[in-house]
């Protein structure tokens, strides 16, 4: 492994406040940047190493921030658990130690603000994709980490926590405040908006929020060690039948340090069908395709070099690609026309870009229904702010 | 990804591609039937709608599409040997410009070109009546009928309310015909006319309304008798017009059922 990227894409709306300069040597988990709006909630390096790239956006957004390693980087230091039993000092810890962007709001999909509240968690434990890494596979040997995590994920809501994995063995134990769901049969099963919309459709006035299951390890870590834990486990499938492999890796790991010199490439961050070309892994990517079964982009690409907007046929690709109480075509029309209103009374509260992702490639119109989405919540979220 | 998701990434010209490979079976039956009058038929009825297509991407600056295959394929298949290339290309001009180059193209509008000219040609010339489908036409459907469900092209819901709404009627009822008599009947113009996915509803509440409506209009239309062509082809035409207020009547319970149950 040689370098890391934290991407602004996976940080909507922030703006940084830098805590090291290039060229600084850092350790992991030590904080290098914080939200300029609020300096409690920080965001920390996932390996140790040199800081050799900080780029900036638009308006001081956050562009890049690379860390690579370094030989001379210092080892992990000795570190003990973290006692916290109440609510504010879980979510103090959650702040300051780079763990809060890991949960994303709904609707919105934005990192939630220092203090709101939660009315439901949402862990996704689904496997994503046949390719993507198996979850269960994944918690082995590390069940006592999740299960530390879950508890912690308790204290933050005062409703419940939701644990939504693929059909087989429970993940966890069920109580009073932990529910596990089965998600299964559709396109969209492992979709956490698919999960929201059937458990606890999204209103006015409602937040829940949403974490995915390796970063439930990795705030299990954190409590247990006391240290941040910035390994995940992601899956390379290549092309034709052959299954995918499981690889260690950091969290936004290069994707060229991944692959093999003839994978990278043609390697696409996701899997085959929403995948988009990236030199870094995102903050919740956890698969890699390669090789020549890489071609939804490029179909997509192809047809939007068409002349004007293509048609959008009601077939049946479409009713498997979304959450089954959402109505597809009365949603994708509304969305391409950016009818907010209709999007809002059809459901789009609960969904954000990655579950109208596959949508773009299975419609006939190929329509960025990622971007327009986008647009919509952001005339949504203008009106309710 | 699915069959359907591989075929519909290429775009509408997928489905085109799909419904023209499920129509060349039937066309080969008629071809057999009435060996003199299809390729004129044809030959007319793809230059009327692929010509007119071209006009159209010339006005509008699109780039040249070939939709208008299978409306073509499907008006040939339908119309009977005494039918003038006149009244062909008339038809088929009509159908095509009004049925959907006039909405921007196949997949924009709300109705299907071939049933519109159709239609057009049963209005206009009340002398015609449409070709009667025979056994051999109605096992033809069958394999492109099956590549069509499971491509997702075709609504199953579609086909089957409005199978089921028919043969109500006319096997159940007391003196009814012949169940294989109505199916032969039935079967190129339920796949073709009716269940097309661009005139049909899109939401699967709807596509039961639909299916239940275009069967009822059939009904209506047959007076008793086992369904003609014609009767198929109005049914399609009238199910179609009301295809966007079911949707839009699905679209507002749902959303209000979605309200309430959020409360």
């Amino acid at each position: 492994m040689t370098s890391v990227g934290l991407l602004g894409s996976d940080l909507p709306g922030l703006r940084p406040h830098f805590e090291v300069e290039e060229g600084d040597l850092v350790e992991k988990g030590q904080v290098l940047f914080t939200d300029r709006k609020d300096p409690r909630v920080a965001f920390v390096s996932p390996l140790a190493g040199r800081v050799t790239g900080i780029s900036f956006g638009a308006r001081k957004t956050l562009s890049s921030c690379i860390v690579t390693a370094t030989e001379d980087a210092s080892p992990d230091h000795a570190t003990s658990p973290i006692e916290a039993t109440d609510h504010q000092s879980i979510r103090d810890v959650l702040r300051s130690r780079g763990m809060w962007s890991a949960f994303r709001t709904r609707p919105f999909g934005r990192i939630p603000d220092a203090d709101a509240k939660t009315l439901a968690i949402f862990v996704n434990a689904c496997q994503a994709s046949m390719r993507a890494p198996d979850p269960s596979v994944v918690l082995q040997g590390r069940e006592d980490l999740f299960r530390l995590g879950i508890s912690h994920l308790k204290q933050m809501t005062e409703g419940k926590v939701f644990v939504c994995q693929s059909p087989g063995e429970a993940l966890c134990a069920q109580d009073d405040r932990v529910e596990v769901v089965s998600f299964g049969g559709t396109l969209a099963a492992g979709l956490s908006g698919t999960h929201i919309d059937c458990l606890y459709p999204i209103r006015a006035g409602i937040e829940v929020w949403t974490i995915g299951y390796q970063d439930v390890i990795a705030i299990g870590h954190l409590f247990a060690t006391g240290q941040y834990l910035g390994e995940r486990f992601f899956s390379v499938s290549g092309g034709g039948s052959a299954p995918a492999r499981i690889v260690r890796s950091c969290l936004g790991a290069k994707i060229s340090d991944i692959c093999s010199e003839q994978e990278s490439p043609c390697a696409l961050a996701g899997d085959t069908l929403t995948g988009h070309p990236a030199t870094y892994l995102g903050r919740f990517d956890l698969q890699i395709s390669v090789g020549s079964n890489v071609i939804a982009t490029t179909s997509v690409e192809r047809r939007s070099h068409g002349s004007g907007p293509s048609a959008l046929i009601a077939t049946r690709a479409l009713d498997n690609a979304l959450a089954p109480d959402i109505l597809p075509v009365p949603l994708l029309r509304a969305l391409s026309i950016g009818d907010s209103e209709t999007a809002k009374r059809l459901g789009c509260l609960a969904l954000v870009e990655e579950d109208v992702a596959a949508l773009s490639r299975v419609c006939t119109s190929g329509a960025p229904y990622e971007a327009l989405l986008r647009l919509v919540l952001n005339e949504l979220m203008a009106e309710t702010a | 990804m699915t069959l359907g998701g591989l075929f519909s990434e290429r775009g509408v010209t997928g489905i085109t591609f799909g419904q023209s490979v499920a129509l060349v079976l039937p066309l080969g039956v008629v071809a057999l039937e009435t060996p003199g009058s299809v390729a004129v038929h044809f030959v007319s009825s793809l230059l009327a709608a692929i010509v007119w297509e071209a006009i159209f991407a010339v006005i509008r600056k699109h780039s040249f599409s070939f939709h208008g295959v299978t409306t073509a394929l499907i008006f040939t298949i339908a119309i009977p040997a005494d039918v003038q290339i006149w009244q062909v290309v008339l038809a088929v001009s009509l159908g095509a410009i009004l049925g959907e180059l006039v909405f921007g193209g196949r997949g924009f509008g709300f109705l299907q070109p071939a049933t519109v000219a159709l239609s057009l040609l049963l209005i206009s010339f009340p002398e015609i009546q449409l070709r009667q489908p025979s056994q051999m036409l109605a096992l033809a459907t069958l394999p492109g009928a099956m590549m069509l469900l499971v491509l997702g092209f075709v609504s199953w819901r579609v086909l089957f309310a409005a199978s089921v709404t028919v043969a109500v009627f006319f096997v159940g009822a007391e003196g009814g015909h012949e169940a294989m008599a109505v199916a032969t009947a039935m079967a190129f113009g339920l796949v073709f006319v009716i269940g097309d996915p661009v005139s049909a509803a899109s939401t699967n509440p709807g596509r039961w309304v639909f299916g239940g409506l275009a069967g009822g209009v059939v009904v209506v239309f047959s007076a008793g008798e086992v369904p003609t062509m014609d009767a198929i082809v109005l049914a399609g035409l009238i199910a179609s017009v009301f295809a966007p207020l079911i949707d839009h009547l699905v679209t507002v319970i749902h959303a209000r059922r979605r309200a309430r149950r959020h409360a």
